[in-house]
């Protein structure tokens, strides 16, 4: 394959290689560009900053700094209508999930995704719960909220390493 | 009496009591028992999976675990909390090389995915554990002048292969349950269509855009409410009406209503005791239909 | 059996190998062998004076057992065996073995090991040889008769070639009338002529002018002589061998005889009407019918499944010939046919299951063979192109292609043809509307064949809109009732909502309702898309497994035209070949069971690639296995699958093995560590033979050539390995290529379980390897030769007690 700009290091070939080694990634490239995902997107239809089928496209080409540096694997609302309906069954959505993986751990990561992650760390939940809400509980003959087992959930971080993914963030 | 263990996921419990005590008010009333287990954390949804799937999958099942020791299947009332733990309890029962994967990683907390329970989300408990005739026998207010726009949430039905909920292009459940409930489920414009909520925080522009949308299409086809079994659906079109009134200049005043408040309703709790002050959009036009 | 007299006869290729071989020696070895009466040595022994000495000395008596090293074996093997096949000497007692491209050549670096393998190799053909049996030549009946399933394109041109060719053919069709799907396609691309168009028969028919190609009713194929129609047939059963099978039909009756004139006044005053599923059930017919336009049997047919009979029969009292017999009874006919075609064709997806494009739901979404009834003029809407709902002219169509193929979720391949029926569709359309506004929606437009392209041109000139992308949904807005493909036009990156008056769902096609109960009825295969299997498309197109079975036609894919009727003649070409001579002459080269022995296991039948082994009652309740010589080619699998040894080969039976082994191992002066390699004689030995030319190897590896390392059992390996070898190669062809079907993906799971037994015998499993070659990899053989022999020295001695 030629390409206009001569990247350096790595091949695009390599990038390719890399998605599919990720969980998430292996389908890929039985892509063939039909279009279908990108008809089902509600995304797409609303904004042209996102289309997973030209997604695909570049990333199928190898540009991997384009994909992973840029905004639109950011904006999939994950609502998974492209992979129910794709005649190759590629894992769009999981795809996406991936690609965002590798993103993260190449240094780029949106901030409400930090928030998120320290939601999780700190207090076992992405969404942290409000003192406010939780002290009515009785007031509406709701039990006690069981604690979140942080304890726990901070060792699975710790074993597969998403606390190192974030911490080099803040 | 059936006995499932309840997970709540994390913005049920933050923000949105009121799902929460109109799920547990009307599934004890058609004799579900709700245990609580300790030690439940979030699901791993999606903004988590962005992060890393692998970490995703090792949460979901760890979650699982805690109810296979307590030798109990799981019921969700988020759907997308449904999508997390039902799509993983899939993966690592068909999958074993995956299963090992997270099996190691769970080693590390004590625990061991055994794929000896399932994951429910409550509306198929309603169908099958109770049974639409049992709901019908114990209505008190039957729903018959409302007319609900049905939206379940892409996380109920997609991806279809892993969850089996129900057909995915052409679903029935929800609207059953909503018609045993004697209102209407009617049709409307891109019924199945996601409503943008996930990606709030990043792109509120374009995810007010295709609120906007489902809200357009659920009022032009007549609806009084849009009911929703995702908190996050559920704040995406009722807070998001206050975004739209300032963005777009827009009033709609669609009420949004979960299924398991409209359930308890018709199932004669008060309104009073069902926390409905946590709705932006104000559900008086509701309440009175039902009345 | 009288003793053995070998002679020995050693081609020494004009002197060439002598100066690498130590003939002397190897003679002096040769005459100390018991049963060896001559060893000869001349320049070649293949023909000329050479032959000769051998046929003499045949002829004399001289010797009653034949081994010829020679310089080209493959050709020389058929010389020899001509001749001497004509002395009067059973070929099994003849082994010719290449000195010079096994031995001589590829060790000629390592001279003294090359004659002490030259001896072992002749001392194993020679021990082989002197426990030959003869084999017999078996002679079965060929009944120069030919079953054609399927009265379509295929089967009605492979029929013809046959009957015209002179065998008895008969015809059958399930259908009350021949034609096929194709019939009901109207018109060929890239042609357009008719679609009942079909070669003419060369017989004689004199009220026929012979011209190439003619309509299907009046072509004259019904009047030949030796073809015998059958509609509304079926088989329900076979019986019997190849050449000479018993098929039995089930027909249907008619309940009209041909004293029919097709003046319709029967359907006129028929009270039962049903959708018609020769028009797509755009209409509905009676009970009894007829499809327009005529094709054959110009007769009417009554559907016996809605007829109300003798409680109505008011078509018996109109009919003016009185040709209706409401008592007409089914009949079950048996035929002997010497060989059998299936032509079964294929039929559309049915696309309702793809929810998203709500097929069945809204009336305006048809799929191609829909149209294809509306644009004949004798379809139910009498030639125009209407809308199902309100039968309004339909003015704007979208066609959206690969409907159901090249899907995962539904079928994976190609359908091939449906890029090529919408391109005619929509300008079939638009020559006779040039008003209509069409639209096709693809992801890649195939037109592959012969002037195909131009099609696609003609069709972009007569203004017909494509758009590259794949819709995902189509919309119904009730307040027009209009449809609304919702796709997006990749190239434009721009989402698009095409209005139509009609869809047309280019579907996908799929093997032909029945294929699975007729491929276990004859016995073949269907392929993982549920098509008929061919034995190997590239090389043995037409064939099945099961040999006087063949294939054609969109039976085995979809398929054009042009393309269905060049298979045909393939298939009356093979099934010609097959029983032209009225009898097949067999060589019993072959397997055969030892029924005192056979165990009942039932695993021999499953494995054999050519169904030739049947289960038959042993009389006390259970059953052995016995062998079809006829269907049997000899490749030794079934022996090699039997865990009791009670399957032989009568060509190489398992003291041949062993002795050949021993004899292999057994010359070891230079006391080098052997590998004993076994290969194949189809793909394995020609990665020998080619490596032989111009490559270098060890000579410690001796080879031991068997039909299929199919037949390879764990035993031989260990009989190797007590014999002296230290390692053990065995080389056959690559798993997707086993000339025998299924031989090297058997011997691979041979070879994984007899390296588990080496291991628990404490024995390394690394000793025991196997190679997939072919022709053009000789390299590769010399170079794992040299890997094994090297493996087999750091490993060290190993010591069987």
């Amino acid at each position: 394959m030629i390409f206009v700009e001569d990247k350096g290091e790595k091949s695009n070939s390599d990038f390719i290689k890399n998605v599919k080694e990720m969980l998430g990634g292996e389908t890929i490239t039985s892509c063939y560009q039909c279009g279908t995902c990108a008809s089902s997107c509600p995304v797409a239809k609303t904004t042209e900053r996102f289309n997973p089928r030209h997604l695909l496209r570049i990333a199928l080409l190898g540009e991997g700094d384009e994909i992973l540096s840029g905004d639109a694997i950011w904006l999939c609302s994950s609502c998974y209508n492209c992979q129910e309906r794709c005649p190759q069954k590629v894992e769009i959505a999981e795809v996406i999930f991936a690609l965002r993986n590798m993103a993260i751990r190449s240094g780029k990561i949106p901030q409400i995704y930090i928030d998120f992650a320290n939601g999780l760390m700190n207090e076992g939940r992405v969404v942290p719960v409000s003192k406010f809400v939780e002290k009515k509980r009785p007031d509406y003959g709701l039990p006690p909220l069981k604690p979140a087992g942080v304890e726990p959930l901070r060792k699975i971080l710790a074993a597969t390493g998403f606390d190192k993914l974030i911490s080099k963030k803040g | 009496m059936a006995s499932y263990a309840l997970f709540l996921g994390c913005t049920i419990p933050a923000r949105q009591p009121q799902y929460e005590i109109s799920a547990r008010k009307a599934l004890a009333k058609l004799g579900i028992e709700l245990i609580d287990l300790e030690n439940m954390t979030c699901c791993a949804p999606p903004p988590v999976k962005s992060i890393d799937l692998e970490t995703g999958l090792a949460i979901s099942a760890y979650n699982i675990c805690l109810a296979e020791e307590a030798d109990l299947d799981i019921l969700t009332l988020c759907v997308g909390c449904f999508e997390s733990l039902a799509m993983a309890n899939t993966l690592l029962k068909e999958n074993p090389q995956l299963r090992k994967r997270v099996n190691q990683i769970l080693s590390n907390v004590g625990k061991e995915f055994k794929g000896t329970r399932e994951v429910k989300h409550y509306l198929s408990v309603l169908l099958n554990d109770v049974g639409i005739e049992k709901i019908r026998q114990n209505l008190v207010k039957p729903l018959s002048k409302l007319k609900v726009a049905a939206f379940s949430g892409c996380h109920l039905l997609r991806p279809s292969e892993l969850l089996r909920f129900d057909d995915p292009e052409r679903p029935r459940i929800f609207d059953t349950l909503i018609e045993a409930l004697g209102a209407k489920s009617i049709p409307y414009k891109n019924k199945l269509r996601c409503c943008g909520g996930l990606l709030r925080g990043y792109a509120d522009d374009v995810a007010l855009a295709i609120t906007r949308d489902k809200i357009v299409n659920a009022y032009n086809a007549g609806a009084d409410c849009i009911s929703t079994l995702c908190p996050f659906c559920f704040l995406t079109l009722d807070l998001g009406q206050m975004l739209i009134k300032t963005t777009y200049k827009e009033e709609y005043n669609l009420p949004i209503i979960h299924y398991a408040e409209l359930l308890s309703l018709s199932l004669g709790v008060e309104p009073k005791e069902l926390a409905l002050d946590f709705h932006k959009v104000k559900l008086d036009k509701v309440l009175e239909k039902i009345s | 059996m009288e003793e053995a007299r070998i002679g020995v006869f050693l081609a020494d290729s004009g002197g060439q190998l002598s100066k690498i071989l130590d003939f002397e020696s190897i003679t002096e070895f040769l005459r100390g062998i018991h049963g060896v009466t001559r060893v000869q040595r001349a320049s070649e022994f293949w023909r000329g004076d050479g032959l000769k000495k051998i046929i003499d000395a045949v002829k004399s008596g001289e010797i009653n057992r034949v081994v010829v090293a020679e310089g080209i074996p493959k050709i020389g093997e058929i010389a020899i065996a001509k001749s001497i096949s004509s002395a009067g000497l059973d070929l099994n007692f003849v082994e010719v073995l290449d000195l010079k491209g096994h031995c001589a050549w590829p060790h000629r670096d390592s001279p003294r090991e090359a004659t002490e393998k030259a001896k072992a190799m002749l001392l194993a053909a020679i021990e082989k040889v002197r426990l030959s049996q003869p084999i017999e030549k078996a002679v079965f009946p060929a009944v120069k008769s030919v079953l054609v399933i399927g009265g379509g394109v295929a089967g009605m041109q492979a029929a013809e070639d046959l009957a015209d060719m002179g065998f008895q053919v008969y015809l059958i069709e399930k259908e009350p009338f021949l034609g096929g799907l194709a019939a009901r396609a109207v018109r060929f691309f890239p042609t357009d002529d008719c679609a009942v168009c079909i070669q003419s028969p060369t017989s004689d028919l004199k009220t026929v002018t012979h011209t190439s190609r003619k309509c299907i009713y009046r072509s004259g194929i019904s009047e030949i002589p030796n073809l015998q129609i059958l509609t509304n047939s079926r088989v329900i059963k076979l019986e019997g061998e190849p050449g000479n099978f018993k098929v039995t039909i089930e027909k249907k009756p008619r309940y009209v005889n041909d004293k029919c004139v097709a003046c319709g006044l029967c359907a006129s005053v028929c009270p039962v009407e049903v959708p018609d599923e020769y028009n797509a059930k755009l209409a509905r017919r009676k009970a009894i019918y007829m499809n327009m336009p005529i094709v054959y049997p110009p007769l009417y047919v009554i559907d016996g499944s809605v007829c109300k009979f003798h409680e109505c029969a008011k078509c018996v009292a109109v009919c003016p010939t009185k040709a209706i017999d409401l008592n007409q009874k089914a009949e079950t006919i048996t035929l002997n046919v010497g060989s059998i075609i299936v032509a079964t064709g294929f039929k559309e997806f049915d696309p309702s299951v793809i929810k998203e494009y709500h097929y069945g739901e809204y009336p305006d979404i048809i799929t191609h063979l829909e149209l294809a009834r509306m644009i004949d003029s004798f379809g139910p809407t009498g030639g125009r192109i209407i809308r199902p709902s309100d039968k309004k002219e339909a003015k704007r169509i979208v066609f959206i292609q690969c409907v159901g193929s090249r899907d995962r979720r539904w079928n994976p391949y190609c359908s091939g043809i449906c890029c090529m029926i919408s391109l005619k569709h929509a300008t079939l359309i638009k020559e006779a509307h040039p008003d209509a506004d069409i639209t096709i929606c693809y992801i890649d437009i195939r037109t592959t064949g012969r002037e195909h392209e131009y099609y696609y041109e003609k069709a972009r000139e007569m203004g017909i809109k494509f758009v590259k992308g794949r819709p995902t949904e189509i919309l119904h807005d009730p307040a027009t009732n209009t449809l609304v493909v919702d796709v997006e036009d990749e190239i434009l990156k721009r989402f698009l909502e095409l209005e139509a008056d009609l869809v047309v769902l280019a579907a996908a096609m799929v093997p032909n309702d029945g294929s699975e109960e007729l491929a276990k009825i004859l016995g073949i295969e269907l392929d993982k898309d549920g098509f008929f299997k061919e034995y190997n498309s590239k090389l043995r197109p037409t064939e099945t497994k099961m040999r006087g079975i063949l294939i054609c036609g969109g039976a085995t894919f979809p398929k054009d035209v042009p393309t269905a009727s060049l298979h045909a003649h393939s298939a009356a070409v093979k099934a010609a070949k097959f029983l032209n001579e009225g009898k097949i002459v067999k060589d019993l080269r072959v397997a055969y069971v030892n029924e005192d022995y056979c165990g009942d296991c039932e695993c021999c039948p499953v494995t054999c690639p050519y169904g030739a082994i049947s289960l038959v009652p042993s009389g006390n309740g259970h059953f052995v296995a016995r062998v079809s010589p006829l269907k049997c080619e000899g490749c030794g699998i079934c022996v090699g699958t039997c865990p009791v040894g009670a399957i032989e080969l009568n060509h190489l039976n398992s003291k041949q093995i062993s002795a050949q082994i021993k004899a292999l191992l057994s010359v070891n002066e230079t006391s080098k560590p052997k590998v004993l390699a076994i290969y194949c004689s189809e793909c394995g030995g020609t990665a020998l033979d080619s490596a032989g030319m111009t490559m270098s190897y060890p000579a410690n590896v001796r080879t031991l050539k068997v039909p299929c390392t199919g037949v390879i059992r764990a035993q031989h390996i260990i009989e190797a390995f007590k014999a002296g070898a230290q390692g053990v190669m065995i080389v056959g062809c690559k798993p997707e290529g086993c000339h025998y079907e299924a031989g090297s993906q058997m011997a691979k799971k041979k070879v994984e379980l007899t390296k588990a037994l080496l291991a628990a015998y404490g024995i390394e499993p690394d000793r025991l390897e196997m190679f997939n070659l072919v022709y053009i990899e000789g390299d590769k053989f010399a170079e794992a030769a040299r890997m094994m022999s090297e493996r087999i020295e750091k490993l060290g001695q190993l010591v069987i007690a």
